[in-house]
């Protein structure tokens, strides 16, 4: 087959076919950054076309945030909060995931489906008995709040998708190394996880993703504005009673989507292999 | 890999553990700081102006201050966490809606004497027995943004009309205006608009969902059918379907769009249209400059209207009431309250009868009529006295969700009032808890 037949080849039976998703996926993002860069009277005229720029581009949206709000230390406060809390509960996941996927104990496998069922807990009705005890341990108001309460929905998420992941690792290069002298702790850090990175990488980027976007207790717990989370403090500085200043928003929204783009585009493949190595066991 | 031994282990995190701890001053050491919980003003300028007097008040007292500001849709779940942790702010904006006070009843401190001391420097409140709650001052009452009809003076020209003063004025303008493109548009979604302007048309047609008791569920009545018969026909020959998927913003954008001909709303529309600069789809006319706002329409009954009654209190876990009372007497003495109300435009117009005469209403033509929807605009449980059941059949939109049922065809208009009377018998009757 020709070079030229193998690339039209291709055009029909991968890239035509990948066309659809490709623009649901990205079709979001495209509309974020097209409005972020119209003025506010081509928002308004419904006579335009909304999904390209007719009046002209603007920067004006993002001036406004950088120069009228404290964006930039929201920004900054949400990554603080993001990391710590993945770093937290990726470390408590493990070590909660370990013992459930390799020992065998009473009680194990109903362990395993308490800590999914607590997954299942909205935080819609948690963050109120959650408000009391972060005023009670004198977090409120600090980012703090929010780094020690993610964990309460990361940590079963994290534990319940490493499970899976240990269990595709053989056994046996384990017990190896137990043969060789190492114990408990030394096989997990220095055989099991190196060989679970995969697995290890893609919970700490869905606890990032969720951290990043979590909303209701960066809402509850922190009320100063300049301690204020991204997703809090964009949304109450640009929604002024019956007035969204949607340039704004979406300005914001642009910003904030770019550290998971970053993210996801660094670790895909561990991702997708993390994600799908139980399936294959 | 270094070994830790159990005793390093502990002793490490004890010296973590007093870190966070010694994060803060002994509680004595600190400085007395008062706190305020508000909503996000539409005018950005009126909450500088409020922080800029919060802070003169706190360096005349030597107290530091806080003010945080949130967008009012996250007042509700913010509340309802400083309840349970009987912990947060000292001062807080409560509302929309009077009943916050019946709600919050047990967590809010006494405010008679803050209300005594300040009415009498500002002309009296304007309608004081509608701001006690069980015979209390739970909150002061703090702005309102009454409800004007806002219209588009080039599109009624254009249709041979005169500004409307009737509700059936709105209806034949907006059949006019809808043939044309340019519909009426009124929410009848779940929106404070659509309680606002739903609730405008049943008292205007001599309905009222609760008797003068505040007991007795009064929505089955046949000044309630004409009304909903009102609606429907307002639904069907002068609005869009869209209207039904409406959220507050939705009718700023309509009219500012060019779309619809007029909507009843407060100055806001306007206001963001003549900031932004927004011109007539099609022309270089700036949409601002055609936009009137005329009084609020009144129907065969009555002219009545309703708003969001904007209130402050103080949390009775507070441990500074006595700073917050303080700050209250400063913030409403007269030159303050001016100051403030300059600042909104006169968007935030206190429930104060001096206030009511502010020269900012007098600024702009614009403004003519919003002192007239003020003297006829009601707390919402109108007749009946404001209670939290009054408050849940707002935050629950039952009374949007009766009219649009009926409206879209879903219900007789005997289903849908009984539909209504059950759940507001519910409500009202304590079997049902707020949502």
């Amino acid at each position: 087959m020709s070079s030229r037949r193998r690339a039209w080849r291709g055009v029909f039976t991968l890239y035509m076919p990948v066309a659809p998703f490709v623009f649901f996926a990205l079709f979001p993002l495209y509309f974020m950054a097209v409005t972020s860069l119209k003025k506010n009277a081509e928002l308004y005229d419904t006579t335009t076309v909304p999904f390209w720029i007719g009046r002209g581009v603007t920067f004006g949206h993002y001036q406004l945030l950088s120069s009228d709000t404290l964006f930039w230390s929201w920004f900054l406060n949400s990554l603080l909060v993001s990391l710590g809390a993945t770093v937290i509960s990726v470390a408590l996941g493990i070590l909660a995931a370990y013992p459930l996927a390799r020992l065998k104990f009473p009680g194990g496998d109903s362990f395993g489906v308490a800590i999914f069922i607590t997954y299942l807990v909205p935080p819609s009705l948690l963050f109120l008995p959650l408000t009391t005890v972060v005023t009670k341990l004198g977090l409120a108001d600090s980012l703090w709040s929010l780094i020690v309460t993610y964990p309460t929905f990361l940590v079963p998420f994290c534990t319940w998708l490493l499970m899976g992941y240990f269990r595709t690792v053989p056994k046996e290069i384990e017990e190896c190394a137990m043969l060789d002298g190492c114990n408990r702790a030394q096989t997990l850090i220095r055989i099991l996880l190196p060989v679970a990175v995969p697995g290890v990488i893609c919970a700490a980027l869905f606890a990032f993703t969720l951290s990043w976007n979590e909303f209701l207790y960066a809402l509850v717990f922190v009320s100063p504005a300049e301690l204020k989370t991204m997703t809090v403090g964009v949304y109450s500085e640009l929604i002024r009673g019956d007035i969204y200043y949607w340039g704004g928003l979406m300005a914001g929204a642009c910003i904030g989507s770019l550290p998971i783009v970053i993210a996801y585009v660094f670790f895909l493949d561990y991702y997708v292999s993390g994600l799908t190595a139980g399936a294959v066991k | 890999m270094a070994n830790v031994t159990r005793r390093q282990f502990l002793g490490a995190a004890a010296v973590a553990g007093a870190a966070v701890a010694l994060d803060r001053a002994p509680a004595g050491a600190q400085a007395k700081e008062l706190t305020f919980l508000t909503v996000a003003s539409f005018v950005p300028d009126t909450d500088k102006e409020l922080k800029r007097q919060f802070e003169e008040w706190g360096a005349k007292n030597k107290v530091k201050v806080r003010l945080d500001v949130i967008a009012h849709l996250q007042l509700q779940t913010k509340k309802a966490a400083e309840v349970q942790a009987r912990s947060g702010h000292d001062l807080t904006a409560l509302g929309p809606g009077l009943g916050d006070a019946d709600l919050y009843f047990d967590y809010l401190a006494d405010l008679n004497d803050v209300a005594g001391d300040v009415a009498p420097k500002n002309g009296g409140w304007l309608n004081p027995d509608d701001y006690l709650i069980r015979g209390k001052w739970k909150l002061l009452p703090w702005w309102q943004p009454p409800f004007p009809m806002a219209i588009r003076t080039d599109l009624l020209e254009k249709i041979g009309e005169k500004a409307p003063d009737t509700w059936e004025d709105v209806l034949r303008i907006g059949k006019k205006g809808k043939a044309l493109g340019h519909p009426f548009g009124t929410a009848l979604g779940h929106s404070g608009d659509a309680n606002v302007t739903l609730l405008s048309i049943l008292w205007s047609y001599g309905g009222s969902y609760v008797a003068k008791d505040g007991k007795t569920v009064a929505i089955n009545s046949k000044e309630t059918r004409a009304a909903m018969e009102f609606v429907k026909r307002l639904y069907t020959e002068a609005m869009d379907p869209e209207v039904i998927a409406w959220d507050d913003a939705s009718n700023n954008r309509c009219l500012n769009a060019g779309k619809c001909i007029a909507i009843h709303n407060p100055i806001s529309a306007f206001e963001s249209a003549k900031k932004d600069k927004v011109v007539v789809p099609g022309s270089q006319t700036e949409i601002a400059t055609v936009i009137d706002h005329v009084h609020t329409p009144k129907g065969p009954a009555d002219r009545k209207a309703t708003t969001g009654f904007w209130c402050v209190g103080v949390w009775n876990f507070s441990k500074n009431q006595e700073l917050a009372k303080d700050f209250l007497r400063y913030h409403f003495q007269p030159e303050n309250q001016s100051k403030w109300v300059e600042a909104g435009r006169g968007f935030n117009m206190p429930f104060l009868n001096n206030l009511t005469k502010h020269a900012v209403y007098k600024s702009d033509r614009q403004y003519r009529f919003i002192p007239e929807v003020a003297k006829v605009t009601v707390p919402p449980s109108w007749p009946g006295p404001t209670t939290a059941a009054s408050q849940q059949v707002w935050d629950l939109y039952i009374i949007p969700d009766m009219f649009a049922q009926y409206a879209t065809g879903k219900m007789t208009v005997d289903q849908a009032i009984a539909w209504g009377e059950k759940e507001m018998q519910e409500i009202y009757a304590g079997r049902r808890r707020k949502q």
